[in-house]
């Protein structure tokens, strides 16, 4: 039988629909019973979700900065000197 | 294989960038240049990680004009930094280690006993939604702080699953890894994330 810490284990998976139906179904079986592990199933899905509507690690200002000045530098040098694709 | 075709505005916005407009790589870096730095983390310690993007970029202005959209431009642009960064690497002989062997993390595995029963269960349920959970500023900064201290591999993956939707045929094509490690490094990053919302809410603090 499936027991919470397998359930853990796995739960990634269920979440992204990634089980064999063996598995789902036994999942859901252990869900149907066991509260703590509703409980953990939704929580780790609510995790995901702020994951996605989460900017995540924004790089800091002077980086996108400095990006911007090297490609509008190289967006001048081939202005001025078009290359052989040109 | 390539499972995202461009859409229509960012076809619109391939052919401006094609035409070397300049308010369009303006806006191209800002979109995408946090995702590329996710990519490039996984491979490479932070600042050789920051040069290569900054080098894609430069080389994008070039190669551009070869991309006919087979796959989205981020997956392009990610495929891009990949590849640079695993050339890099190739150069330096340098392996990219990561544990796929552990399922669980190893805070969340000592909440079970040893029959494998929740000892200490999750007490709260999260029942806001996840926008007006990140509303509070507080949390959306312990997030942050979190995912920086994840494994570059961990962090890499989460972000460009999650934050950045790719599929994960993609993820594993661009990071180079196999499915089943992909699922390993996804399942536990997902546990740390888990575990620290957990805490933030129960306490307040990150």
């Amino acid at each position: 039988m499936l027991m919470c810490k397998d359930l853990a284990g796995i739960a990634s998976d269920y979440i992204d629909g990634e089980l064999n139906t063996g598995q789902n179904l036994s999942v859901k079986f252990h869900l149907m019973m066991c509260s703590d592990c509703r409980t953990f199933i939704g929580n780790l899905r609510m995790s995901t979700k702020l994951m996605q509507a989460h900017s995540g690690n924004v790089p800091n200002e002077e980086f996108i900065r400095e990006i911007d000045r090297r490609v509008h530098e190289a967006l001048e040098q081939k202005k001025s000197r078009p290359t052989d694709s040109d | 294989m390539d499972t995202a075709q461009a859409t229509d505005s960012e076809q619109e916005l391939i052919e401006k960038l094609k035409e070397r407009d300049p308010a369009s790589y303006h806006l191209a870096v800002r979109t995408y240049s946090p995702g590329m730095l996710a990519v490039a983390r996984f491979y490479l310690d932070p600042s050789t990680a920051e040069e290569v993007v900054q080098d894609c970029w430069v080389t994008v202005i070039d190669a551009i004009a070869k991309f006919e959209g087979r796959s989205g431009l981020k997956t392009w642009l990610h495929r891009i930094v990949a590849n640079r960064c695993k050339n890099k690497l190739r150069s330096a002989k340098r392996e990219v280690s990561t544990d796929f062997q552990e399922q669980l993390d190893p805070d969340l595995a000592d909440r079970f006993n040893a029959s494998g029963r929740w000892q200490t269960p999750p007490k709260l349920c999260f029942e806001e939604t996840a926008e007006s959970l990140l509303e509070n500023g507080a949390l959306s900064d312990c997030l942050d702080k979190h995912l920086s201290k994840l494994p570059e591999t961990q962090r890499s993956a989460l972000m460009l699953y999650e934050a950045h939707q790719h599929k994960s045929a993609d993820v594993c094509n661009i990071l180079d890894v196999n499915a089943s490690n992909l699922r390993v490094l996804l399942h536990r990053a997902r546990q740390k994330i888990f575990l620290m919302v957990e805490h933030f809410q129960e306490t307040g603090e990150c």
